[in-house]
């Protein structure tokens, strides 16, 4: 198997402003948000990122997909470093946070063609794409509706749409489910087993722990900014499940019993 | 430069197909036109004479020869007496009459003496007589009929010593062409009304684009794309800078056209023809390169602001700034001529279109201010893209 995603000693840490402090009853200056993290995701497999609120999940994905920079650290994505060739990275990776936002302005119609464009992709097959992965999640009846008018589940199926414009190899996912009904909900996660299925590496995080049972074929647990544990899942649910393997872990890590 | 082109594409259609956002591009202008014409229409008949009025000046101890001179102009003259004085002042203020001549008693014998002693050289040692006028300046006929007694004690003081003839036999002595007259008008006004509508122009634009995208996100999603920093800081800033100078222009030409009607002119006082081509392209790239460093600059504010009501606080301050550069154009008779003033960011500007407008400029300097401002405006084009590059700046909440 073929490592296509590899971070190297990922560390970030953030300064924390005087009223945060105060919010959280500290003292420290800066929060450390991701602490040495090392892991590898092979090629064609679903890795889960699985940890608690505020374990640094979403800062690692951030960091994978240069948004922000590690202070420590570089990660490998097929290759370039997300140090060195931010821009290399971007074009290989299709990433998807609750952060990145689509003008309210312009339809999902406009914004897929305008961010083809940007992954300068032929227009014949853009225009083909588009067709499928609309009608696939049910956007081509909103196809001309401002995104400010659509809902709230639309409006993540469309970010979720365009973030693939390009058909990149690796799809890093931050929380995909979050938000969506249970039958928008499915359609994404069967849509990454068929995204899986052409041989694309998929990246997600999440604190389901049924979603990673049931999708992932490998999974990484973090806690404050850890990874404490990195296996297949078969080995990880040899003997007991997923989420109470999670509350040993926890307990073991964060020194307190569950 | 594909995805440069791409950028701003949207930015444009982003602004044409938003009906919210060319009204309020417009509206200035709009504005500007009917609060000037309005202004105009109304301060005009407040302040011209009318026209059937027939003038009346009251006159003590005229002399027959200036009495002839004036009701030849068409002023009436009715001579009244010294104890009169008091009584006719009144009646000028209360506007119903338009002026009062005084002159002293024994006038005649008063100007032969002062005549004799020009001759002897000692006419210096004796003051020499004066003409009382009054008038009401607050009463439009008043103050033409004081023009027009004025304009003609002055020909006959002129005549009474006779050393030298002034324009004897020439009819159009004034040479001043409206054209001078315009361009003087224009020079010391439009580049401070410029500044200022090409400055509010791009504001508006440059905080929705950049620290309105920033705010709600959607600048994020274009940089997980592999866009470049420093293409994504072009789109952004050329595009601006197209929309601005539309806006801007779209808000100068109101006020030219306005113009004639704010003065209570009619009919074309703005010759457009007194610039040549050399002129206007000239211009052009003192505009366009001026406009590009009001992008650049407001571009940084609106990156470094986390809302739009922070960004729009925070170039305030630099409004302030550039009317103030725009009002020194308005001072100083004339362009500066030394070159290194137009290596002053914005100021050498201001200075070049001066220039331009008064038809008196060193094209040299004009190069400078247009090439010293395009570095600036570069140099605000690269902190921008390091702007985009620092997640400090992008991603602080
Ligand atoms: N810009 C920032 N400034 C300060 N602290 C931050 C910043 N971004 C993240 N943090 C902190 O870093 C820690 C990790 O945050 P992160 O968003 O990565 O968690 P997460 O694992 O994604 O959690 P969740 O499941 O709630 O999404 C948290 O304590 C968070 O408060
Ligand atoms: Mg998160």
């Amino acid at each position: 198997m073929k490592v296509i995603l590899k971070t190297e000693g990922l560390c970030k840490t953030f300064k924390l402003s005087a009223k945060q402090q105060k919010l959280q009853n500290t003292k420290k200056k800066t929060i450390t948000a991701v602490d040495n993290l090392n892991f590898e995701a092979y090629e064609g497999e679903i890795y889960g990122l699985l940890g608690p609120n505020g374990a640094g999940k979403t800062t690692t994905l951030r960091i994978l997909a240069t948004l922000i920079k590690a202070d420590n650290g570089d990660a490998l994505v097929d290759g370039s470093s997300v140090k060195n060739e931010p821009d290399t990275v971007r074009s290989k990776i299709g990433f998807l946070t609750s952060e990145l936002k689509l003008e309210d302005f312009f339809t999902p119609n406009y914004l897929f063609d305008f961010f083809a464009k940007i992954h300068h992709i032929d227009p014949e097959v853009s225009k083909k794409r588009k067709e499928e992965l609309f009608k696939k999640f049910g956007i081509d009846e909103f196809a001309e509706v401002k995104v400010a008018n659509l809902s709230t589940g639309m409006k993540q199926k469309t970010s979720l749409v365009i973030s693939i414009v390009h058909d990149p190899n690796i799809i890093i996912f931050d929380e995909p489910t979050n938000g969506l009904d249970v039958l928008t909900a499915k359609v994404v996660t069967d849509f990454l087993t068929e995204l899986k299925a052409q041989g694309k590496t998929i990246i997600i995080s999440t604190h389901i722990f049924s979603l990673v049972e049931k999708l992932c074929d490998r999974a990484g647990v973090i806690i404050n900014g850890k990874m404490v544990v990195c296996d297949t899942l078969k080995n990880l649910t040899a003997e007991k499940p997923l989420e109470d393997v999670f509350f040993d872990l926890y307990a073991e890590s964060a020194g307190v019993k569950v | 430069m594909k995805n440069i082109i791409t950028i701003m594409m949207k930015e444009f259609t982003r602004f044409f197909t938003d009906k919210r956002m060319v009204i309020m591009t417009i509206m200035p202008a709009v504005l500007i036109y009917v609060v000037y014409s309005f202004m105009g229409s109304t301060l005009g008949s407040a302040f011209a004479p009318d026209e059937d009025h027939k003038p009346w000046a009251y006159a003590v101890n005229v002399p027959d020869t200036v009495s002839q001179m004036i009701s030849d102009s068409g002023v009436s003259i009715l001579s009244i007496n010294d104890d009169e004085i008091a009584e006719t002042k009144d009646r000028i203020n209360a506007r119903e009459v338009d002026l009062l001549m005084v002159f002293p008693e024994n006038f005649g014998e008063l100007i032969q003496t002062q005549l004799d002693g020009l001759a002897d050289g000692s006419s210096h040692t004796r003051a020499a007589p004066n003409v009382e006028i009054y008038f009401n300046s607050m009463e439009p006929n008043s103050h033409q009929t004081y023009f027009v007694v004025t304009a003609i004690l002055d020909v006959y003081k002129t005549s009474l010593a006779p050393m030298f003839d002034i324009n004897r036999g020439i009819e159009d002595a004034d040479l001043a062409s409206s054209e001078d007259f315009m361009a003087t008008m224009i020079a010391t006004m439009m580049p401070m009304l410029l500044m200022i509508f090409l400055y509010s122009g791009c504001m508006g634009l440059a905080l929705e684009s950049i620290t309105g995208e920033k705010e709600r996100g959607t600048l994020a999603t274009l940089l997980v794309s592999p866009l470049k920093r420093s293409e994504l800081a072009a789109g952004k800033i050329l595009s601006l800078v197209v929309l601005s100078f539309l806006s801007g222009s779209i808000t100068a030409v109101a006020t030219i056209l306005s113009l004639p009607n704010l003065m209570g002119t009619d009919g074309d006082v703005l010759d457009v023809a007194i610039y040549s081509i050399t002129d206007y392209i000239l211009l052009a790239c003192v505009i366009l390169s001026v406009l590009m460093l009001m992008v650049a600059m407001l571009s940084i504010i609106s990156a470094f602001a986390k809302t739009v009501k922070e960004a729009g606080q925070a170039a305030t301050p630099l409004m302030i700034v550039v009317m103030l550069v725009g009002v020194s154009g308005m001072f100083g008779g004339g362009a500066q001529t030394d070159p290194l003033y137009y290596l002053i960011p914005l100021y050498g500007s201001v200075q070049s279109m001066s220039g331009i407008f008064a038809l008196d400029y060193s094209p040299l300097n004009i190069a400078i201010a247009c090439a010293s401002t395009l570095a600036y405006a570069g140099l605000g084009g690269y902190v921008l893209t390091k702007m985009f590059n620092s997640e400090k700046v992008m991603f602080s909440k």
